[in-house]
């Protein structure tokens, strides 16, 4: 039993107890922590194991926060069916999407990912009879057992944890070496064999399937599915989020969402208005303040610890 | 050429092996024949093509025409991750490894890709071939380093490191590419002694490049001279040494020759 | 008409992000905060100034400026610390700016749409092949070939724009010339900027100065500058007035797809040609 894991441990007991120390509206934020942390750890799967940058995540989001939707609004389906509609959309999205991003590298990935991004959000902005465009589909609620803030935390909850057990398995599996050895080195990477576009792509397509359960999760949280889901901000929000929590480790993302979130939260009471001036400073300190970039920022100490752990 | 082995049982081949970049032409019509067990250097004078005809090999380049054979099976166009596959191990002229991941990360993940484990996603991968990769990290002299992060180990080290991955693909032929270059001539000597003995222990076929002149007349078993994108000559290091024209086009270049 | 004078706007913004990523090597993904700080600085001075013919005028000169100068400060500022770093930090820093700045436009201007009344000379309409047009858009219009000439005579008949042409090619070349660089990404991001502000000041009197003016001009203006090809002066000016056409014509065609269809054809220009149409492959 490692340090880690009792902390997790002890985690999992404090969050599991909070609902009877805790009103309503703290149960909702940390059922939005919890789901920006997956979105978050989702998209880190490419940034921080894969070094690839993802800058149009919202679209898988919103796929999955649409697929979930619709098929509880137009089709009537129960949304616990409707919920694992959430992934394998996002994940066939990110699948066609994904084969063409991962042709190119660094700044034109990025920049396709956003180009990807914006068509997603313009289908749904212009597709008023499908989506609802700028007006959304409202009344997306889970079934009456789930619909008290508790219920829906401790769901959320679960499914998030989860999804990062899963995700954690990945990025410890042969694959997570592999794709590890993709972001230190591609052309040595090809060189013991690996077929580094596939390799990158199923990267795409897992990170995409856990960013559309977030969505999901979000979308019966929220109680409906916006075209904003899929905006090209949206898309700098799990990005923000593993850079302010350290991109390099596996929970850092999570650790950034818990920050990002209650800071959102103090400002937001504070001055409503002034909470993207505020995140806007932090990221241009963050970006100017460490020399480094994303490997200075991983690589102070979250590498070192994590190599030289004991095994 | 005039190696009189049967085409089916070497090893690499080339045959008319053509490459240009805008009007240069970098590899003019390279005929090459490698039988197993041979340890082969490829020397000519700096822009002879040796890079060119290095990355042409390793399908990191495609060449203009010509065809290349590995293992009695043409490879020509094929990607450098489906030679590996067929059993093609290389080093890079500049230190290629996984920089933040430990030395025996490095080996596992090379081990785990040889064994094409790597699309497993949900398995643990801490301790497969993990002993297999400390056998060869002791194989190349870098056992107390495993735990390392590889980005830290000092130059040499990390060339030794480059060499258990590309073993741990578990290649018939390995296509070194400067293995010596930036090193103190002692540890020169020490990393060829290393592949020497790997060789003759697991009957590996090399080819590789190099300037050390003194290196490649120690451990080469027959010598290709490049010139100007075409071979000069090729023989034993003997041969090769005694050959005029070998003499005249390195004649002011090198003086270790 | 209206959509050849949202090409116009369009060229002013995307031509001054290609120009900024040409020498700098900097996507500014803040560039549409600048068209629409722009916008807003034309809506003050028209208020504050005097009532007269003139003061117009002397705000479509002003505001670019203003925005000029707010782009040399962020340059000189933040942005100079962050070239040698890896690219995709530089975007997220930009990234970072069109928050701040559009919270500290919603403090300084307040949530309302403003408008800007056009000049009295212009505030009519003309009739052009039995159609009404407002005569602003004939300014709009004039004031392209203008401007183009304009650039195109400082990019290749000026000394400064031949520094600016050697800097897209070889950065290093141009500083071991002896050439200040660091003052030339200074003019260039501040003359960028003043581009984005024109367009912007210009724009002011024909749409609803709103917040989200930045995001809708940068997502168009993007698509722009990546399908011309990013640094390519010539690029942007023909993609522009492709990607104009395409969206005043597509809107009465075919309404819905249109935009979707301008995303994919910057997605395949990207797959296909990731340096643009006319843009330069990087090494």
């Amino acid at each position: 039993m490692t340090a880690s894991a009792r902390a997790l441990g002890l985690l999992a007991v404090v969050l599991a107890l909070a609902p009877l120390a805790l009103p309503p509206f703290f149960l909702q934020l940390l059922t939005e922590i919890a789901i920006v942390g997956l979105f978050a750890t989702a998209f880190n799967l490419l940034m921080g194991f894969g070094g690839m940058v993802s800058f149009g995540h919202a679209a898988y989001f919103a796929l999955g926060a649409y697929a979930a939707a619709l098929l509880v609004k137009r089709a009537g389906v129960p949304m616990l069916l409707a919920l694992p509609a959430a992934p394998l959309a996002a994940a066939a999205g990110a699948l066609l999407f994904g084969f063409f991003i991962v042709r190119l590298t660094h700044t034109y990935f990025a920049m396709l990912s956003l180009a990807f991004a914006q068509i997603v959000f313009t289908v749904i902005f212009k597709w008023k009879s499908l989506t609802g465009g700028d007006d959304g589909l409202l009344d997306v609620w889970p079934p009456a057992m789930l619909k008290s803030p508790a219920a829906y935390y401790y769901f959320t909850l679960a499914t998030v944890a989860l999804s990062l057990f899963v995700l954690h398995s990945v990025s410890e599996s042969p694959f997570g070496y592999a794709l590890r050895s993709v972001r230190e080195n591609p052309r040595r990477a090809r060189f013991i064999g690996i077929n580094v576009r596939r390799l990158q792509l199923l990267a795409f397509v897992i990170s995409g399937a856990f960013s559309g359960l977030a969505g999901g999760l979000f979308a019966f949280y929220n109680g409906s599915v916006f075209p904003d889901f899929a905006y090209f901000t949206k898309s700098f929000e799990p990005l923000v989020v593993a850079l302010l929590g350290g991109a390099q480790s596996f929970f850092g993302p999570l650790a950034g969402a818990f920050g990002f979130k209650i800071l959102e939260w103090l400002v937001s009471r504070q001055w409503p208005v002034y909470w993207p001036l505020f995140l806007g400073t932090i990221v241009v300190l963050v970006i100017v303040a460490l020399p480094q970039g994303f490997v200075g920022l991983a690589g102070g100490q979250g590498w070192r610890t994590r190599l030289i752990r004991k095994s | 050429m005039a190696d009189p082995t049967d085409p089916q049982e070497l090893v690499l081949q080339t045959i008319g092996l053509r490459k240009h970049f805008g009007g240069v032409l970098a590899v003019n019509g390279v005929d090459l024949s490698v039988a197993p067990g041979d340890v082969r250097a490829i020397i000519g004078p700096n822009g002879a093509g040796k890079t060119t005809l290095f990355n042409l090999l390793t399908g990191d380049l495609t060449h203009d025409s010509g065809r290349i054979y590995f293992a009695g099976e043409e490879v020509s166009g094929l990607p450098p991750h489906q030679l590996c596959r067929r059993g093609m191990g290389r080093t890079f002229q500049i230190t290629s490894i996984f920089r933040r991941l430990s030395a025996l990360e490095n080996v596992q993940t090379a081990f785990l890709s040889h064994h094409r484990r790597h699309y497993n996603i949900l398995t643990p991968a801490r301790r497969l071939y993990r002993d297999d990769a400390f056998a060869l990290l002791e194989r190349v002299g870098l056992q107390e380093q495993a735990r390392k992060p590889s980005g830290i180990l000092p130059h040499g080290d990390q060339r030794r490191l480059e060499l258990a991955i590309a073993l741990a693909s578990g290649p018939r032929l390995l296509l070194l590419d400067e293995p010596t270059a930036g090193m103190a001539p002692r540890e020169r000597h020490e990393i060829m002694a290393l592949v020497a003995r790997i060789t003759s222990d697991t009957g590996l076929t090399v080819v590789f490049t190099e300037h050390d002149m003194d290196v490649v007349f120690a451990v080469a078993r027959r010598i290709t001279v490049l010139h100007q994108g075409s071979v000069l000559t090729e023989g034993s290091p003997a041969a090769v040494r005694a050959n005029p024209d070998v003499r005249r086009v390195y004649l002011g270049q090198l003086t270790s020759c | 008409m209206s959509g050849l004078s949202v090409g116009m706007f369009l060229f002013l913004v995307s031509v001054g992000m290609s120009l900024i990523f040409g020498v700098t090597r900097i996507v500014n993904l803040a560039h549409g905060s600048f068209y629409m700080v722009g916008a807003y600085l034309m809506v003050t001075l028209v208020e504050v100034l005097p009532d007269r013919p003139w003061a117009f005028w002397l705000a479509l000169v002003a505001a670019p400026l203003g925005v000029a100068v707010l782009g040399g400060a962020i340059e000189v500022g933040l942005l100079r610390l962050i070239y040698h770093r890896d690219p995709l930090m530089q975007l997220i820093l930009t990234f970072g700016l069109i928050l701040v700045i559009s919270t500290l436009v919603l403090l300084v201007w307040g949530p309302d749409n403003k408008s800007v009344s056009r000049p009295d000379a212009l505030a009519g309409s003309v009739l052009i092949f039995g159609q009404r047009f407002p005569s602003y858009y004939l300014l709009v219009l004039g004031l392209a070939p203008v401007v183009a000439v304009g650039l195109w005579l400082i990019f290749y008949r000026t000394r400064w724009g031949m520094l600016i042409r050697a800097a897209t090619v070889d950065r290093e070349m141009l500083g071991a010339l002896g050439v200040n660089v660091a003052a030339l990404y200074t003019q260039v991001f501040a003359f960028g900027s003043w581009l984005a502000g024109l367009g912007g000041a210009l724009a002011a009197p024909t749409v609803a100065v709103a917040l989200g003016m930045d995001g809708d001009v940068l997502t168009t203006a993007f698509v722009v500058v990546v399908i011309g090809g990013l640094g390519s002066f010539a690029g942007s000016f023909i993609s522009a007035l492709l990607v104009g056409l395409l969206q005043s014509f597509g809107i009465l065609v075919f309404p819905a797809v249109s935009i979707v269809l301008l995303f994919a054809i910057m997605a395949v220009v990207l797959i296909v040609r990731p340096w643009g149409l006319l843009g330069r492959p990087e090494e």
